[in-house]
């Protein structure tokens, strides 16, 4: 057994497709159980039993399509005549933008693209430093994961079975505290760039409300839609896909019929990837909890880690190694089943634990040697990659010090969670 | 043999794309109907089958866009051996993962095709008289697709791995 997960191991480190090593454990536990392998497709079949599970296509399709439109430049221009003025003020354009075009696109890397493209230069020109701005703009680009509608917050709620308006809730204030926190060091850093900023004009703001006609009422629909519990999250998934979809394609006509197969198959493919990760990790789980795994886990913990505290620093720095490593999706499908029941064990809510566990694998994007924003950041605006590390790491440090504050104080987001 | 592995590349292509869009189309068309029947009619023209038929299409869509994603080569994966080596020792590394890859989804395959052999004895149906076996066919079908795929790449990969340097290695 030893031996196989070493090999795994190795295949997985080589390159090889994380649903395939995972399938393969998956497989050689029901082998050595004497569990009937059909298992293994009776589990992946199990992705056409959750309801809930056809929000993913449907987000990631309409986040997809406000990527590949002006969208991105609209929304910039909006925040930037709302808050250009302020000191640091394109700074705060930039996170304030991220956080609200993660949330739809969820957190998939296309925020550095479809954004960095236009607020790097941007920043440029209005005299903030090169290696602020590369930082910046690579830490924001994973910024509002933890807003709704985000991907790994339901699909959080899918492997953990939380109520996925609960999560949404939870997310609102430590993802606030993150914004607050990043958004104070950049006008900290840039105390002493005082040049002239852009002046506030009304004109502008309604020159650019105009513009953003069409995206205007997203939010609204989608955000006050679920959190006043008027649409439950697909259905309210399913509006954003036909209404985007309306307002690029049929009103605005930014995409044309024809590239509309590319652009679908472009975010089938993700859905696919994480549909397939999920599907081989129901069957992991499986094996798992038959295999009492959780149960050793726990007792193994209990001896390390006597307190709520302590389990929460172990955990913290174990999903600091697992995000540099680990893309999102991966981890929550692997590792949740596994920790929910010692942080139950320990007295953590499940809401909180998600929170915690997105949060501190948002830091996952930005350690170096994996994260994948590094990369992007590095091929999209030709930087040596060593250059984007150093020039993230002190808004690593300042997130790491937010996700400080989400883990130990739970209340921060459950404060409007129903009855946690 | 390069002209029928081509002509077979683009019509797999044309045929995922054509069945993505089909599909989401499908999914977003019905959830919108039933939303809006709700919402506007009060329920009066509920379509009694979409709940089933909409999480049905969740797996075809996993299913057929695991395809895609095999075929552009997108499936989640650690993405460390090349950004830190370079030349042949990657090319040995991408053609052993993809090997294992390509074997895995075969194994699997066959326990899913066994699945639905069991599925079509035991008669079950969706949708009032529709065979459920023949919605599930999709995940056999997908894995031994997605194989297929992982061979083609490997035999892609010792093509120019053993081609010299300045023939031709067209992508």
């Amino acid at each position: 057994m030893i031996v196989v997960s070493l090999l795994l191991l190795m295949l997985a480190i080589l390159g090889a497709p994380l649903f395939a090593i995972i399938a393969t454990s998956a497989m050689v536990g029901f082998y050595n159980n004497e569990t009937e392998l059909m298992t293994i497709a009776l589990e992946l079949l199990s992705i056409s039993q959750m309801p809930i599970l056809t929000a993913i296509p449907l987000f990631t399709f309409a986040g997809y399509l406000l990527s590949e439109c002006d969208a991105p430049k609209r929304l910039v221009r909006l925040t930037n005549a709302m808050f250009g003025w302020m000191p640091g003020g394109l700074a705060l354009v930039c996170l304030a933008a991220c956080a609200f075009f993660t949330a739809f696109t969820g957190a998939s890397g296309v925020t550095i693209i479809a954004l960095g493209a236009i607020l790097y230069p941007a920043l440029k020109q209005d005299g903030y430093s090169d290696r602020f701005n590369l930082g910046l703009v690579t830490s924001s680009g994973s910024l509002g994961l933890l807003f709704a509608p985000s991907l790994p917050l339901i699909l959080y709620g899918v492997v953990a079975e939380v109520s996925i308006d609960d999560l949404f809730r939870a997310g609102i204030l430590p993802g606030l505290l993150m914004l607050v926190m990043l958004s104070g060091y950049s006008i900290w850093v840039n105390r002493e760039n005082r040049k002239p900023m852009s002046t506030f004009s009304i004109r502008e703001v309604g020159a650019a409300l105009r513009e953003a006609i069409w995206e205007l009422p997203l939010p609204f629909v989608v955000l006050g839609g679920i959190y006043s519990g008027f649409f439950a999250v697909s259905e309210a998934a399913a509006i954003t896909a036909m209404y985007v979809f309306i307002a690029e394609v049929l009103i605005n006509r930014e995409i044309s019929f024809r590239e509309l197969p590319r652009i679908i198959r472009e975010s089938m493919m993700l859905v696919g990837g994480i549909l397939m990760i999920l599907g081989v990790s129901l069957a992991s789980t499986y094996y798992m909890i038959d295999a009492e795994v959780p149960q050793q886990l726990l007792a193994f913990v209990a001896e390390l880690v006597s307190s709520q505290t302590s389990f929460l620093i172990l955990l913290l720095l174990f999903l600091l190694v697992l995000g540099a490593i680990l893309d999102i999706f991966s981890a929550i499908v692997l590792v949740v089943p596994l920790i929910l029941p010692i942080a139950a064990g320990f007295g953590v809510n499940e809401v909180h634990l998600g929170i915690v566990f997105l949060a501190a694998m948002q830091l996952g994007y930005l350690t170096p040697p994996v994260g994948l924003n590094l990369f992007i950041a590095s091929y999209r605006f030709e930087k040596p990659i060593m250059h984007v590390y150093s020039a993230t790491f002190p808004f690593l440090v300042i997130l790491m010090l937010s996700v400080l504050l989400i883990a130990f104080w739970p209340e921060l987001s459950l404060v409007f969670v129903a009855d946690p | 043999m390069k002209s029928i592995l081509d002509k077979l590349e683009r019509a797999g292509r044309l045929a995922e794309n054509t069945a993505l869009v089909v599909l989401l189309a499908a999914m977003v068309g019905v959830s919108v109907f039933q939303i809006a029947n709700r919402q506007l009619f009060g329920g009066s023209f509920s379509l009694s089958w979409a709940d089933e038929f909409v999480k049905i299409i969740v797996l075809w869509l996993a299913m057929v866009g695991s395809i895609a994603a095999a075929r552009d080569n997108k499936h989640i994966r650690i993405d460390l051996i090349t950004h830190i080596l370079s030349g042949p020792v990657v090319a040995w590394a991408k053609i052993i993962v993809d090997v294992f890859a390509a074997a895995v989804c075969a194994v699997i395959g066959w326990h899913a095709f066994r699945l639905i052999r069991e599925e079509i004895s035991w008669g079950d149906t969706i949708f009032t008289d529709v065979p459920l076996w023949i919605m599930h066919a999709i995940v056999p079908l997908a894995f031994a697709l997605i194989s297929y795929q992982f061979v083609v790449r490997v035999m892609r990969l010792v093509h120019e791995l053993f081609s010299a340097p300045g023939e031709e290695t067209e992508s």
